[in-house]
């Protein structure tokens, strides 16, 4: 590497030999930067630029360069190198250095304003803002506004265009800068990025803003005169985007109240943050104070004029509808439409309402009317506009109600935007239609801009959804949408029908796709609930009757792919996803329909009874062969599962509850009785049963009739089944029923249930012992478990005890059915609750023996002995917190020796193999069997925090700390650092290690020489590990072993005993004691290497009780450091920190929390004076 | 040929049947199956349909257990696969003869000497190492479909 001359602090002019050497640093850089670019030995000249990045004060040199050199990359890397040694060497420059520093940055790119070079002008423009910034707490107000006069004269144009746009270019650079997402790392603290932005925020963000305004202005007149491309087109283009960027700041401090609190617009403001996430959509809330630039101004009308004369431009030369200026001009206005809180007044929506009226009608242009521009697109226009426009409708409707956002347009035309938004959609629809590509088109953006657009308007805002209705006419525009939507769909589908499957990954993304657009569907199908629900039926059933008609004459492919989407989007209709909850039926449902309150003509209830029905027709053999394709039956078995969380056997508490939605007595009481009738008509009473019969036959087809159709059964064992037993009301209707028996029993005796994917077998039986909750009581409840279990700890058992077991087990067909036994074993102790945990305990227990046996014989198997590990995994998670003291002893003793039967068949064990994939299989095996051993240990570690047993398990002798750290004690070995590459096995692995440090040091303590340093090795690891909250655990338990120690040490124990002791190695030398060799590692750690600035609070806690432990080895470090220091006044400094690292703030000598406290104080205080010349080599 | 008569004999003290038919569906990542007539070991997994409302079909990728040569195969989930009957025999290591047989004591005390040394030179220098530094090595032989192959190596050493 290419060192660098040490250069004196930037003064007066360079010595005549200093100017040799500045000459001399030029022409390396230049020749590296050169190089870098021919691809000459790019290793070296990298080196050599960091050298310069790194070299002490390469202010001088780097200035020189930035000044003389010819080559512009040299520039380049000299203004960034400025930056670098800046930043790092900040606290110790002097307040002139950084004042002048910034000077120069900002003269450089006002006096270079029209350099060709434009990249090198925005690097030094960043570094000035950086700069900047990184003094901003620090100068006073007056040396901040003498830097910004002379940006202000730059941007009021006194210095011609170039030199304006710059200066509009450096405050862009600035406001990124301050804004928390944009911002440069610079080794502080997050509080500092935040002080900076509050200050920026309040200080400036108006100033800037008005600054970039009034550049806009003066040279809007000279752009709209001119009939050709102007340079000022650069500078209003500059300015606008400052304007928007400005407008995307995260307003926070401007408000005089909290955002909860503001009601200005009560009639329309929406304060629903989270559906507002979900498109997206970021307000702009900057205030009351920004009321009089933005609003009164005469701002927007000014904008939108300006936009109006660029459109008339388009046809001249430099000017088109994409070209930068018009973009920037049209994302403004999208911008303004997002304004909204206190900056309006408080007029009942008055004032806001004006503004958005008068942007729509300026942006009225870019869409309406909706064929012409849209076949205008197909013939060739650009889109741009047309999509600009539907994103203004977006950010509208995010910030007003359906019914403020449909009057917004009647002002001006004879309907409302919402019926202006739908023939703007059905436009977009039928182009998508006609097109249908799989690719990426102008309208298929559209569509799902304007599908936001609908969600925005209509999604519900709270759980009792009273969205405010739509308008009539606005109903019915969704109405026709919905209609016209649906069309499409069905022609998409029935010409995709016969298309081949495309790669899976693909299909999975546009899968999910799907499923948000069919959620958009549904919300705009609610809208509308009184024609689409009757629409759908009708489709249903002239699809139906195809079907039925057409057997064995006609190909039913199409019809099918038709009937699989109408599934999809009837389910989207009717239900909303659980999501873990109870979905309650949607608002829409339960309101319309008043006056259907008889059963037979409910279209809800017409629709579900249709449906089922022909799920029903799946069970008959014949049919099923010539109409239920697998793919039907998943939508099928997709919409029964979706279905049947929200209709079927409806408990009472909900159907009570939520009812207050006032829209007049009288109808509110019929709206009730419709959704009674609703309600009751699949409740227990009436057809309930019998649907929950046909779901449950319907579900035995696919997993029996359906071999090796795995998406099929995927759907079955996770939706539907989970769905019935996921619920109690639901669930105590099962058992009456001969299909659930007769389910049960297939389970246990059909072979063709063994043929199942065995994850899915285990997801039955989970399934299967799950339902136990249906049960009337405990005692029936466990017989079922046993009932249902017994044949797998039967057959575990017999096998176990085969004379010829090492040869029999090796047949692929018994090593197919212990797996599947173990996966049902695995399933059943998974769902083990309370009220079954007796039968759960007792099956686990009857194969324990089983357990090892088979351990022992599969010794090679990698897949068995994961299973088996699995299996035991589950069942002591789930029963370790009720077992007695004696069940405890049993199980743990158990568990111990599993451990210890594993760790003999695989420590030491090297696999041969000629295939690299086939090696790394066996470790990626190796991992997963680990990682279920730590798993295990976890569990077994919790009995001490949860336990339900009626006795202590002290009286049977059982310390559960002793245990889980023999079994680490056991299990380490085995974990080579290799192995703790795999991410998920490090973060089990150091979580039960720091668990087991800071809540029984002492156990770990008793470990052995040899095992206590190979856990502490891997200690020294994790402490390096890319992963912060690995590092952080390790921190942790550092903390807990060292604080441990000295206090066990001050009471006069022994603490960590011999392991703190240097040991002797092999070779005869003395090695340092395990804590010293921490101290020393987290030391270099602290001050020499990278690491988030999130670590530093859990670093401090671990270091200071490692100081107190070694204070010896501590000073000795010190002292080291400071010697090594070769510059004096760096070294004085260095001297000073390190005294007040350690006595500053009242430090003392104890392991309190306050002291923890102080401590964290003092550390951050020191690296950030330290690290900076410390790093710098 | 030596080859040949190997050949011969591990069909003769083969009892079971080399395979045995397993449902393709049945078949997971990590189990085996014959490809080719290769025994292999199974690393990827992934269904598909024939044509939108067909059946389901299982896409195997997998690697030969012996040769480590990668191959695929494209199965009806509802059809039958032959899986093959693998089988690991753990024997110490007595002795590595010159003409590249290994010396092994089965667990009746009797020797097997028809095992050859594998000719990869990867392999065979962590066996041979291992032997040369004089530990306790266990060798663990996989054997299927009539031929085998020592698959992994352990040291039992001086602790036990």
């Amino acid at each position: 590497m290419q060192g660098f001359p040490q250069s004196g602090v930037p003064g007066p002019g360079p010595a005549s030999d200093g100017l040799a050497q500045l000459q001399a640093t030029m022409h390396a850089i230049e020749v590296a930067c050169t190089s870098i670019q021919m691809h000459i030995n790019p290793a070296a000249a990298e080196a050599t630029i960091l050298s310069l990045c790194q070299s002490p004060q390469p202010y001088q040199a780097c200035q020189f360069i930035l000044g003389n050199s010819k080559v512009p990359n040299a520039r380049f890397q000299a203004a960034a190198a400025i930056r670098d040694a800046a930043i790092r060497e900040w606290g110790f420059l002097t307040a002139d250095d950084k004042r002048s520093l910034i000077s120069f940055c900002l003269c450089f790119f006002m006096q270079h304003a029209s350099s060709p070079e434009g990249y090198v002008l925005a690097k030094v423009s960043s570094v000035a803002a950086q700069l900047m910034k990184r003094g901003w707490l620090d100068f006073t107000a007056v040396e901040k506004e003498a830097f910004f006069n002379q940006v202000h004269q730059a941007i009021l144009g006194i210095h011609g265009v170039d030199v304006q746009f710059i200066g509009v270019n450096f405050l862009e650079s600035l406001v990124s800068e301050f804004s928390p997402s944009t911002s440069s790392a610079m080794g502080l603290p997050r509080e500092f990025h935040e002080q900076c932005r509050r200050s920026l925020e309040i200080d400036n963000l108006k100033m800037f803003y008005c600054w970039a305004r009034d550049a806009a202005l003066c040279v809007a007149n000279r752009i709209i005169e001119s009939n050709s491309l102007v340079p000022e087109v650069k500078v209003c283009n500059a300015a606008l985007r400052l304007m928007l960027q400005i407008l995307n700041w995260d307003f926070r401090y401007n408000n005089n109240s909290t955002k909860t609190s503001i009601n200005v617009f009560s009639a329309g403001a929406r304060h629903d943050t989270d559906s507002l996430k979900r498109f997206e959509c970021t307000l702009v809330q900057p205030g009351p104070a920004w009321r009089d630039i933005l609003i009164s101004s005469g701002h927007i009308g000014w904008l939108l004029s300006l936009y109006a004369a660029l459109r008339h431009k388009f046809s001249c030369e430099g000017y088109w509808l994409d070209c930068p200026i018009a973009v920037s001009a049209r994302k403004l206005i999208v911008q303004f439409c997002s304004l909204t809180g206190t900056i309006f007044l408080s007029d009942n929506g008055q004032m806001h309402k004006h503004h958005l009226l008068q942007l729509l009608s300026g942006i009225l242009d870019w869409i309406d009317p909706p064929d012409v521009v849209s076949k205008l697109i197909e013939c060739g226009k650009s889109e741009s506009e047309m999509l600009d426009g539907c994103r203004a409708l977006l950010s509208i409707a995010n910030v007003t109600t359906p019914f403020v956002f449909d009057q917004l347009l009647k002002s001006i035309r004879p309907f409302g935007t919402v019926t202006l938004l739908s023939s703007l959609m059905c436009e977009v629809v039928k182009v998508l239609t006609i097109t249908n590509t799989e690719e990426e088109t102008w309208s298929s953006v559209a569509r799902d801009i304007l599908l936001d657009t609908w969600t925005a308007l209509l999604v519900p805002l709270d759980s009792t959804g009273g969205n405010a209705m739509l308008p009539p006419e606005g109903i019915s525009a969704a109405g026709n949408l919905f209609t016209l939507i649906v069309e499409s769909e069905l022609k998409a589908a029935a010409s995709s029908a016969l298309t081949d499957d495309v790669d899976s990954d693909y299909l999975h993304a546009s899968v999910s796709a799907m499923d948000e657009r069919l959620s958009s569907y549904a919300l705009i199908a609610r809208a509308a609930i009184d024609v689409t629900i009757p629409l759908l039926m009708k489709l249903f059933s002239e699809r139906f009757s195809r079907l039925n008609q057409g057997r064995g004459v006609i190909d039913p492919t199409e019809t099918l792919e038709e009937v699989y989407s109408l599934l999809l989007i009837a389910g989207h209709v009717l239900a909303d996803e659980g999501e873990g909850e109870t979905p309650i039926v949607p608002y829409a449902i339960q309101t319309y329909f008043a006056d259907n309150i008889e059963a037979d003509k409910h279209p809800v209830i017409a629709l579900s009874s249709s449906i089922i029905g022909f799920a029903e027709q799946s069970l008959d053999p014949e049919l099923r062969a010539s109409v239920f394709s697998p793919r039907l039956m998943e939508a099928v078995v997709w919409f029964l599962a979706r279905w049947s969380l929200t209709y079927l056997m409806h408990p009472k508490e909900i159907r009570e509850g939520n009812c207050d939605s006032g829209h007049g007595q009288a109808h509110q009481l019929q709206s009730l009785q419709s959704r009674e009738v609703l309600l009751s008509f699949f409740g227990e009473h009436n057809q309930g049963k019998l649907v929950l019969d046909i779901v449950v036959r319907v579900s035995i087809t696919t997993l029996m009739s359906y071999p090796g159709e795995k998406d099929l059964q995927v759907l079955t064992c996770y939706r539907l089944l989970h769905a019935l037993v996921q619920q109690k009301h639901i669930c105590v209707h099962l058992f009456p029923l001969d299909s659930w028996c007769n389910l049960a029993h297939a389970f246990a005796n059909e072979k063709s249930l063994f043929l199942l994917n065995t994850a899915h077998q285990r997801s039955l039986a989970q399934t299967l012992v799950r339902s136990a909750s249906g049960l009337i009581n405990s005692e029936a409840s466990n017989l079922y478990v046993r009932d249902l279990t017994s044949h797998m700890a039967t057959y575990l058992r017999e096998l176990s005890s085969m004379n010829d077991l090492k040869i029999a087990a090796q047949q692929p067909d018994i090593i197919l059915l212990v797996s599947c036994m173990l996966e049902r074993l695995r399933g059943a102790a998974s769902a083990s609750e309370p009220r079954t945990q007796n039968a759960i305990y007792e099956l686990g227990f009857s194969v324990m023996n089983p357990v090892l046996v088979l351990l022992e014989v599969y010794k090679h198997e990698s897949a068995v002995v994961y299973l088996l590990l699995k299996f035991v995994v589950a069942w002591v998670n789930g029963q370790i917190a009720y077992l007695e003291a004696h069940e405890t002893a049993l199980v743990v003793d158990f568990c111990m020796r599993l451990l210890q039967l594993y760790s003999s068949h695989n420590i030491g064990k090297i696999s041969l193999s000629l295939s690299s994939s086939l090696l790394s299989e066996a470790k990626t095996e190796k991992y997963k069997d680990l990682r279920a051993l730590l798993q295990l240990l976890s569990s077994l570690c919790s009995k001490d925090l949860v336990d339900f047993s009626s006795d202590s398990i002290e009286t049977q002798g059982t310390n559960i700390s002793q245990v889980v750290c023999f079994g680490l004690h056991i299990v380490t070995p085995l974990i080579s650092l290799d192995l703790l590459k795999y991410p998920k096995l490090c973060h089990d692995y150091f979580s039960l290690l720091s668990h087991l440090l800071e809540v029984y040091p002492e156990t770990v303590a008793q470990l052995n020489g040899e095992a206590f340093t190979h856990v502490l090795g891997t200690l020294d690891f994790g402490l390096h590990y890319q992963d912060t909250e690995v590092v952080d655990m390790c921190l942790r338990a550092l903390k807990a072993l060292a604080s441990y120690h000295y206090t066990e040490t001050v009471c006069g124990k022994t603490g960590l005993g011999l392991h703190i002791a240097g040991l002797k190695d092999p070779g005869g030398n003395l090695q340092e004691g395990i804590l010293s060799r921490f101290l020393r590692s987290l030391l270099q750690l602290l001050l020499f290497e990278d690491y988030s600035p999130d670590l530093v609070s859990s670093a401090a806690d671990a270091l200071l009780p490692l100081i107190l432990c070694e204070q010896g080895l501590y000073q000795r470090l010190g002292n080291e450091l400071i010697e090594r220091q070769a510059n004096l006044t760096l070294r004085s400094r260095l001297e000073n920190a390190l005294q007040s690292l350690t006595s500053a703030n009242q430090l003392s000598s104890t392991l309190d929390r306050i002291n923890y406290q102080r401590f964290r104080k003092n550390l951050n205080n020191f690296l950030i004076e330290v690290r900076g010349f410390l790093r710098t080599k | 040929m030596s080859d040949e008569e190997h050949h011969f004999e591990s069909k003769a003290d083969a009892g079971a049947s080399k395979t045995y038919p397993q449902q393709a569906g049945a078949i997971r990542k990590s189990g085996y199956i014959v490809i080719k007539n290769r025994p292999c070991k199974v690393v990827e997994v992934s269904t598909s349909k024939t044509g939108k409302h067909g059946h389901a079909k299982c896409h195997f990728v997998a690697i030969d257990i012996f040769n480590g040569k990668k191959l695929e195969d494209i199965v009806p989930s509802s059809h039958n696969c032959d899986v093959p009957h693998v089988n690991r025999t753990d024997y110490q290591l007595i002795d590595i003869s010159e003409d590249g047989f290994v010396s092994l004591l089965t667990d009746n005390g009797n020797t097997k000497d028809d095992l050859r040394l594998p000719t990869d030179d990867n392999l065979l220098t962590q066996i041979k190492d291992g032997f040369g530094e004089g530990k306790d090595l266990v060798v663990t032989v996989m054997s299927a479909m009539g031929e085998e192959q020592i698959c992994a190596l352990k040291d039992i050493g001086p602790k036990n």
